[in-house]
């Protein structure tokens, strides 16, 4: 066993003669430090990125009224009135349409024009629980009541249905 | 070092001037009738008739009120008005465009136009008691309630 010995004794003298006493602690340190980097990288949040856009630029969720990321829906704070039986646009059987709101502006990336969008809340029934969606684009805080989403505006529509639903996100002009 | 002494200043400005840009990029103004949407629809309704029993119609008050001085004072101080977020000539601009578009009866009927500068001397002044002021001035020009 001495070739053994003399192998184990030659290599590691020959490590002591090549290497301070604190390498071994600074290799560790730029190891750990490494791998804490490395995720920052942008290769690595590429690929774990959920969404890729598509090969126009946008969420794939763009055109889907059902998503939040709907340009209609920019200032909603809500449950989307399509996922609980209506549309963007009309509320679902069984509720009634607020007729108080508040009203915001929206962009539209197709067209590149603001349109002027009502939220008006759909009430007279238990709260739909689906696609909740809070975006708060010209939402103003609740002390400037007029414009902001935060309210429950069934409190203003007809006899006692003021059970809050779901939310639309009405068109019903053009800004500019 | 002298020359960044003063190219530092002028850096500073030269963003200034950029944010100054965008602040007023992003302050769209809008016609009075989108003014109209945005600011007063989501209560008074599309054509001003609001809510029986919770929004007062405004169809029938906007023109006999804009004929007196309490008339005008209030239309302006009303909270929906004076807290809004338009400028005063904005804000004139909207009552205008809504005397002449939400009143009931014919159209092009003559009227004591609101000025900016009109708009701003009563705007200052808080209107505490909102309902109460507008029976006395129904009660003044002889509207029916």
């Amino acid at each position: 066993m001495s070739w053994f010995d003399a192998l184990t004794e030659g290599s590691a003298r020959a490590i002591a003669r090549r290497t301070s006493r604190r390498s071994f602690l600074g290799s560790l340190g730029s190891m750990l430090m490494g791998a804490s980097v490395l995720p920052l990288l942008p290769i690595a949040r590429g690929a774990s990125a959920a969404e890729n856009p598509t090969p126009d630029g946008k969420s794939p969720n763009a055109n889907d009224p059902n998503a939040c990321e709907y340009w209609r829906h920019c200032g909603i704070d809500g449950f989307l009135c399509g996922c609980c039986g209506g549309s963007t646009s009309s509320c679902p059987p069984g509720t009634e349409m607020s007729a108080i709101t508040w009203v915001g502006t929206c962009h539209n990336p197709d067209d590149g024009r603001m349109y002027v969008v009502s939220y008006n809340d759909c009430c007279g029934k238990s709260a739909c629980g689906r696609c909740l969606c809070n975006r708060n684009e010209r939402d103003t805080p609740l002390y400037i009541p007029f414009q902001s989403n935060d309210y429950d505006w069934c409190s203003g529509s007809s006899e006692a249905n003021i059970a809050y639903h779901c939310s639309t996100s009405r068109i019903v002009g053009v800004a500019n | 070092m002298a020359k960044r002494r003063i190219s530092v200043p002028v850096l500073y400005a030269a963003l200034a001037g950029i944010g100054g840009l965008w602040l007023c990029e992003t302050a769209v103004a809008f016609e009075p009738s989108v003014n109209y949407m945005l600011q007063c629809m989501g209560c008074h309704t599309p054509d001003g008739s609001g809510a029986a029993g919770r929004v007062p119609s405004i169809r029938s008050t906007l023109l006999p009120f804009s004929a007196v001085a309490a008339g005008r004072q209030f239309l302006v101080q009303v909270p929906g008005a004076s807290q809004s977020t338009l400028s005063n000539a904005e804000l004139a601009d909207l009552l205008n465009w809504m005397i002449e578009n939400l009143t009931n009866g014919p159209r092009g009927v003559a009227f004591n136009r609101f000025t900016a500068a009109e708009v701003a001397s009563y705007r200052q002044k808080p209107l505490v008691e909102v309902r109460g002021t507008r029976e006395r001035l129904l009660d003044a020009t002889g509207i029916e309630k």
